[in-house]
């Protein structure tokens, strides 16, 4: 009896195991819309092919960090992407490996590149600390000769921060400029103009404060939220081209124009502009702030521009139609062009070195359907991303009235600023990082904040020599 | 079949697998760690013998011994405040006759749940605007403080969060001490006229000290290998105000890929968890063994 029941409960085990890998493929094919097509289509994209094509199926793995509902718009052009490659490439099944951001480009990636178990395709930055750093070992894709395969390699507007000896080792997927996003019923109930001048900017913080509003809403728990002010207060200070002197060694971090940069924000944050308790609160709770009105401003990505859409997220839909966007305002004083907006292209994808015929079959398929004016103007219109790629100027308009404002911004610049991050090493990276936080919490002046720097900056490059 | 078990080329060949794989996995994988300690690995290359600079290098790194010092804060946290409360908690609940049960359940419920998920919720307790303990501030007309955000706070904030975590597991191990003692004792006691207060310091306690001798050892052994609450409630910040040894170590490892660094930071951490634990079993430990009733 004893037995029999040992039988039974080993065989229900077993039988459990094995529904439980197909329950396991099954909640991938549910997962994304997509995973069905492949048979159908690939049958029908090779109807002249005269043997029942045995298809051999295989996965390709693929990281993304559209994660959330502020990133649905790009989520979905993915999974169009994929639906595409997926009924080209036959026996192909992309599977997703969602992660969020910066756990990917800080913790997740690094491990799996030290390991040598990357995605096959997957989110990359470029620049020192990442994109080049893997190239240089060996682990990335050279992706110039699919480039040149599909005829699109001169249809990029700057990959310069994935290159490595003239080779391209990853794409990027938008650009993206940063500015001040305001709440046009708030500005207009204190009778605010949208601030032209830091004057007039430093004027509204007042008023803001002043009727019990935070004027700049922050989250400084991630220590990049903070730093994209930072980045183009120093272009201000110094001048559009203090990024790239910083990333070749040309500029100091401790010069006079970058310590006035860091003085004005600390000298912002001792007049309580930004949210009480940022330290604490994350870059969800920053948007969060702005969204529930309860500060005025917002200085972030053009990429939060979906955020503020009528059929965009169940919150973020309240401020549809109420939100403006300006560049940050002149300095006076300030050295070089005073209308220079930031602009990033250092966001994309890159594909591991190691692939077999099928996975790069597949991951030319990515390129080439991710990779069009198509999506790169869909992208703009639905979720602001600015085109990676050169697309005809007059798809470029946008009915959403802050992608106007954005691009009317953009327009009246005539230079352009990369974020620091893309040029230099990551020990340099992470050390600003935790200085931007030790002068946020008033533990350091700027002086010693840019000092501190220097010294790590110094340091990492005597150690490359 | 006992001749069989007796022959020593059948138990060796049960127990050569498993050692085998312990070698592998634990053994192997253990040296190698201490090699990569002297090496400027950065995984990505090959690596150079460098001797002892990533030694000499944590010996210089202010930032390191910031994280040692947080170490030491939540090493003494535990031994000073939480192991006396957990005594006290555990006597009060071994007096009660009525739902000892749920005491016992719901104090150990904490240490049930994933380090994670209790991260976020005391997340949001300590949420600077919405969190329950700034609104409570809040009816007292008090400043809402940054719990999390402010480097006066955030340390203290963990700590309380993780005494919430683990000081239910150790109140279920000296209950069971305290109930399993002989009943008789404290009824003498008792009947010799001492009140509970006397019963409980000059009887219970001396008698459950080797096991509160094993609670104070693995607090010292939790202290020294924390890292997931911190990573989950302030991933170190703000500004380095609560990295521990641990955390710091993960981040020097795959933040900035200086792996050999980190192995000789993972080398430090364990010399320090060994002289602190050997210097208590030596000093303190070894008089408290050995009580008979």
């Amino acid at each position: 009896m004893n037995r029999k029941l040992a039988l039974v409960i080993s065989s229900v085990l077993a039988l459990s195991t094995v529904l439980a890998a197909c329950g396991g493929s099954n909640d991938k094919a549910s997962q994304s819309p997509s995973a069905s097509a492949p048979a159908a289509s690939s049958a029908s994209a090779s109807p002249s092919e005269s043997e029942p094509a045995k298809v051999e199926k295989f996965d390709i793995s693929l990281r993304h960090i559209q994660v959330g509902q502020a990133q649905q718009f790009r989520k979905a052009i993915l999974d169009e992407v994929v639906k595409r490659s997926e009924a080209e490439v036959p026996g192909a099944n992309y599977e997703y490996d969602a992660v969020e951001d910066s756990v990917n480009r800080w913790t997740k990636l690094p491990a799996e590149m030290a390991a040598g178990n990357p995605p096959k395709i997957f989110d990359l930055f470029g620049g020192p600390g990442d994109g080049q750093k893997y190239a240089k070992a060996g682990k990335l894709l050279d992706v110039t000769p699919i480039l040149d395969e599909l005829g699109i390699k001169d249809k990029f507007t700057d990959v310069s921060t994935f290159v490595v000896d003239g080779k391209i080792y990853g794409l990027p997927i938008g650009a993206s400029s940063e500015g001040l996003f305001y709440n046009t019923e708030i500005f207009s109930k204190y009778g605010i103009n949208p601030p032209k001048t830091l004057d007039e900017l430093e004027a509204a913080a007042e008023t803001l404060k002043k009727n019990g509003i935070t004027p700049f809403a922050m989250g400084s728990s991630a220590a990049w939220v903070p730093l994209m002010m930072v980045n183009t207060m120093m272009a201000r200070y110094a001048g559009p081209d203090i990024q790239a002197g910083l990333g070749n060694g040309t500029h100091k971090w401790n010069e006079p124009e970058v310590v006035a940069a860091f003085a004005k924000y600390a000298d912002w944050e001792k007049k309580g502009y930004f949210t009480k308790g940022e330290l604490g609160i994350d870059y969800a709770g920053q948007t969060d702030q702005f969204i529930t009105g309860k500060a005025g401003m917002l200085f972030d990505g053009t990429w939060r521009a979906s955020s503020f859409k009528a059929d965009g997220d169940a919150i973020g839909k309240a401020l549809a139609g109420k939100v403006g966007y300006v560049a940050f305002p002149s300095v006076p004083n300030g050295k070089g062009d005073q209308t220079a907006v930031n602009y990033n292209q250092n966001n994309g994808y890159g594909f591991s070195a190691d692939l077999n015929d099928n996975e790069r079959a597949a991951v030319k398929a990515f390129i080439k359907n991710m990779y069009t004016d198509e999506f790169q103007i869909r992208g703009f219109k639905e979720d602001g991303v600015l085109p990676s790629m050169k697309v005809p100027a007059d798809q470029l308009t946008s009915d959403d009235p802050v992608i106007s404002k954005i691009l009317d911004a953009n327009k009246a610049a005539t230079t352009v600023f990369p974020h620091f991050d893309s040029l230099v090493v990551s020990k340099v990276n992470g050390e600003v990082e935790k200085q931007i936080q030790l002068l946020i919490a008033g533990k350091a002046t700027a002086q010693e904040v840019t000092d501190a720097i220097q010294k790590v900056s110094d340091a990492e490059r005597a150690a490359a020599q | 079949m006992k001749n069989t078990l007796k022959n020593p080329v059948v138990y060796w060949a049960f127990v050569l697998p498993s050692l085998a794989l312990y070698f592998l996995f634990f053994i192997y994988t253990l040296l190698t760690s201490i090699g990569y300690g002297f090496t400027d690995w950065n995984a990505l290359e090959p690596a150079h013998y460098t001797g002892f600079a990533n030694f000499k290098q944590a010996f210089d790194d202010s930032d390191f011994w910031v994280a040692v010092k947080n170490n030491m804060f939540f090493l003494l946290f535990s031994v000073v405040l939480q192991v006396p409360l957990i005594v006290f908690f555990s006597l009060l609940i071994s007096g009660v006759k009525r739902l000892q049960g749920l005491y016992k359940t719901t104090v150990f419920m904490p240490s049930i749940l994933s380090t994670s998920i209790i991260g976020i919720l005391w997340g949001f307790l300590y949420h600077p605007t919405d969190g329950l303990f700034n609104k409570v501030l809040g009816l007292f007309g008090i400043e809402p403080v940054s719990w999390l955000g402010d480097t006066k706070w955030a340390m203290f904030s963990i700590l309380v969060t993780n005494a919430w975590q683990w000081m239910g597991f150790y109140i279920v191990l000296i209950l069971a001490a305290i109930l399993s003692l002989p009943k008789e004792i404290n009824e003498a006691a008792a009947i010799d006229g001492a009140t509970g207060y006397q019963r409980a310091t000059r009887i219970t306690v001396p008698l459950i000290m080797p096991i509160i001798s094993v609670v104070i050892m693995l607090s010292i052994a939790g202290a020294m290998r924390v890292v997931d609450i911190v990573l989950v409630m302030t991933n170190g910040g703000p500004a380095g105000a609560t990295e521990v040894m641990a955390s710091y170590m993960v981040n020097q490892g795959t933040r900035y890929g200086e792996y050999g660094y980190a192995m000789a930071l993972s080398i430090l951490i364990f010399a320090i968890a060994l002289v602190l634990t050997a210097v208590y079993q030596f000093t303190i430990a070894k008089r408290q063994e050995g009580i008979e009733y």
